[in-house]
């Protein structure tokens, strides 16, 4: 047992070289195995009664392509999350009507979140849906705009009726289409990845299954679950913690305008109508509103952003909560040579530089490409009918 | 203690302008104004963001030390200079054992007048290495104040090297409040900035073991910011508007002594004597 242990220390404690095939150790193994199986399940959102309804679910897709939800009509949650760009839209910060502060998060999986936003300053996904179609800089629209449409447009008043009944008012009828798009975004799962397939071979000891993963990605992903603390963060099946951190990125938004991140994102939540505290959260045991009951800003919050998912991470350049990294081995450089000035000497303490050579870096990515779900930029298709309403032409 | 905070603090009545009746005055007494901030916010506009969150004292240092002096320059009403020890942000890892420190800090102190060595980060054993023990030996030939971002263990060394030190204890060491009970006790001179902490007060309350330390040594706290990177210059409203939220559920005397008494009897007085 104990040589066994030295074996497995000692493959632990020399690096592959490029030549050497990859042999993960238990450690090593036991840490991947943490990183599945995929999928996972989305568990139903309480808040939303409408969360699985097929007819809410095929009405949240329109209105996400539908450009009439927005107040004049030009744009649609489509606009900025484009399904070609996995649900991004590849620009470094999103373009409202106004440039805005913030890169555009994709919403694959985000069925799969407890907040949502880079400063989590929604704390379900149809709340977050609607903060956009109120914001005058995004979709600028209205209770009554949205609640025409969904009178006048005989699909969506027919997947309307047939999902929530009668709304008792423009407001309502507006919450009722955020929460069809909640139930929408819930279907957005992603598939299986290489790293997946990997994985499972490993957790088989499938050797043919094994040797389809490329050596690169496999140093990489040893360094992702060693030397490079990053599974810490982007942990689990999911790739993330889903808290917020401080990462050394300079959050300015403007010259002389900081981006407060996460501080600002628990304001903003606890004075949102709409949050899981109000009136419109559907879950009457009160527990879907549990966290959001117990959660206070701190000042270490200030410049903290949401550690993002890495399912798709090739996917969805630019990176970080303001696109200020072009590629995903600017990230790791990041990272390998990370401004410790920047980050407070009781704050963030497992960043430290890595010190990464290129070629580890190089190895990096191609584990981090190995996140990409061939289906990750495909639109669900739509039945022609749900629930007895006409839905495609 | 308590009779000489009181005394300075009548002393320094006259500066106390409030913006407003119910606004209370802060002393900041953890504000960076390192190369990066003089850059993104000049002094003038770093001395109009401490005047507009009423911040009407702050002791000041930076990386390197010019920030300090340039503020300083703007703002003499406000800034209360101390000397950081650290050419660059990048020292505060190495500097314990780089002579080149020694020199750096002789010749600023040859230079410019300050109130206190700080803030410095120290740990342990390190306290006792020939770098942090000459600016021991500085700080006491000048009478310097010691603003020491540092564990119990290298606050205790500090003290042995200088009995009669006065030290800052900055983030008041991230410690348990049950530990800086012990330290506050034990050290007469040691009072404490409570910066970039967050377990003392919630929701406006102080938390009760933080009330009741605030309530047994009144004039031994003060409130910070740190301002350790530059965006963090823009929470310095928040910060005095959060600090006066949690205070104000204080008797109203004990909330004056930590919001900017105890700063202006400790550092206030002694910087004027030294103008």
């Amino acid at each position: 047992m104990r040589r066994a242990a030295l074996v497995f220390a000692l493959l632990a404690a020399c690096p592959a070289s490029a030549a050497e095939p990859v042999v993960f150790d238990p450690r090593e193994v036991q840490a991947i195995q943490r990183h599945g199986p995929w999928p996972q399940p989305v568990l139903p959102d309480r808040s939303n009664r409408a969360w699985g309804n097929p007819a809410a679910i095929a009405l949240g897709q329109k209105l996400f392509f539908d450009s009439r939800l927005s107040g004049d009509g030009t744009m649609a949650c489509a606009s900025c999350h484009v399904p070609a760009r996995a649900w991004t839209d590849g620009r470094p910060r999103a373009h409202g009507r106004e440039p805005l502060a913030r890169n555009v998060p994709t919403v694959l999986d985000a069925g799969r979140g407890r907040w949502f936003g880079w400063d989590g300053g929604s704390d379900s996904a149809w709340s977050f849906s609607l903060r956009p179609i109120l914001d005058a800089r995004e979709l600028a629209s209205s209770p009554p705009r949205v609640a025409a449409l969904l009178r006048e447009d005989a699909a969506a008043a027919c997947l309307h009726e047939a999902a929530f009944g009668a709304a008792a008012s423009d407001e309502a009828a507006m919450v009722n289409a955020a929460k069809a798009l909640g139930a929408f975004l819930a279907t957005l799962a992603s598939g299986r990845t290489a790293f997946d397939e990997f994985r499972d071979a490993l957790a088989k000891r499938d050797a043919a299954g094994m040797a389809r993963y490329p050596e690169a990605a496999k140093r990489g992903l040893r360094l992702f679950v060693g030397r490079g603390n990053c599974a810490v963060c982007h942990f689990g099946p999911d790739f993330t913690n889903g808290e917020f951190h401080d990462v050394g990125v300079p959050f300015f938004a403007a010259p002389g305008k900081v981006d407060g991140g996460r501080y600002d994102g628990v304001k903003r939540l606890m004075a949102d109508p709409y949050n899981l505290l109000g009136r419109w959260n559907d879950d009457a045991s009160g527990a879907a509103a549990t966290k959001t009951r117990h959660l206070h800003s701190t000042q270490r919050d200030f410049g903290r952003f949401k550690t993002p998912s890495l399912r798709n991470v090739a996917l969805t350049a630019p990176y970080m909560h303001n696109g200020s990294l072009a590629t995903l081995a600017d990230v790791v450089r990041h990272y390998s040579e990370i401004d410790t000035e920047r980050i407070h000497s009781h704050g963030e303490q497992l960043l430290r530089p890595l010190g990464l050579t290129p070629g580890e870096i190089a190895d990096l990515v191609a584990f981090l490409e190995t996140l990409s779900a061939p289906d990750a930029m495909d639109v669900p298709a739509l039945p022609p009918v749900v629930a007895g309403c006409r839905v495609a032409p | 203690m308590r009779d000489l905070v009181g005394a300075a603090a009548l002393a320094a009545a006259a500066w106390i302008v409030p913006a407003s009746a119910a606004e209370l005055p802060i002393f900041d007494a953890h504000v960076h104004y390192s190369h990066d901030a003089v850059e993104s916010l000049p002094p003038k506009a770093a001395a109009a963001l401490l005047r507009q969150a009423g911040v009407k004292r702050a002791l000041v240092s930076s990386s390197n030390d010019d920030g300090t002096q340039k503020l300083l320059a703007e703002a003499p009403d406000i800034v209360i200079p101390e000397l950081r020890p650290y050419r660059t942000r990048a020292d505060t890892a190495g500097w314990t054992r780089d002579p080149g420190i020694v020199a750096y800090v002789e010749e600023r102190l040859a230079k410019y007048r300050y109130v206190a060595i700080g803030e410095f980060h120290l740990y342990g054993a390190d306290a006792d290495l020939p770098v942090p023990r000459r600016m021991v030996e500085l700080a006491r030939k000048h009478g310097l104040m010691l603003h020491a971002h540092s564990d119990a263990d290298a606050v205790e060394r500090l003290y042995a090297q200088w009995r009669e030190a006065r030290i800052l204890w900055a983030h008041a060491g991230f410690e348990r409040p049950e530990k800086v009970r012990e330290m506050l006790a034990r050290y007469p001179t040691l009072v404490a900035d409570l910066a970039f902490r967050t377990d003392h007060a919630s929701g406006g309350k102080p938390a009760p073991e933080w009330r009741a330390l605030f309530i047994e040594f009144p004039d031994r706290f003060m409130v910070g910011t740190d301002t350790y990177v530059p965006e963090r210059w823009h929470f310095v409203p928040e910060h005095a508007r959060w600090s006066r939220e949690w205070l104000a559920d204080l008797p109203p005397d004990v909330a004056e002594r930590i919001a900017w008494k105890n700063g202006e009897a400790l550092f206030g007085a002694a910087w004027a004597g030294k103008r």
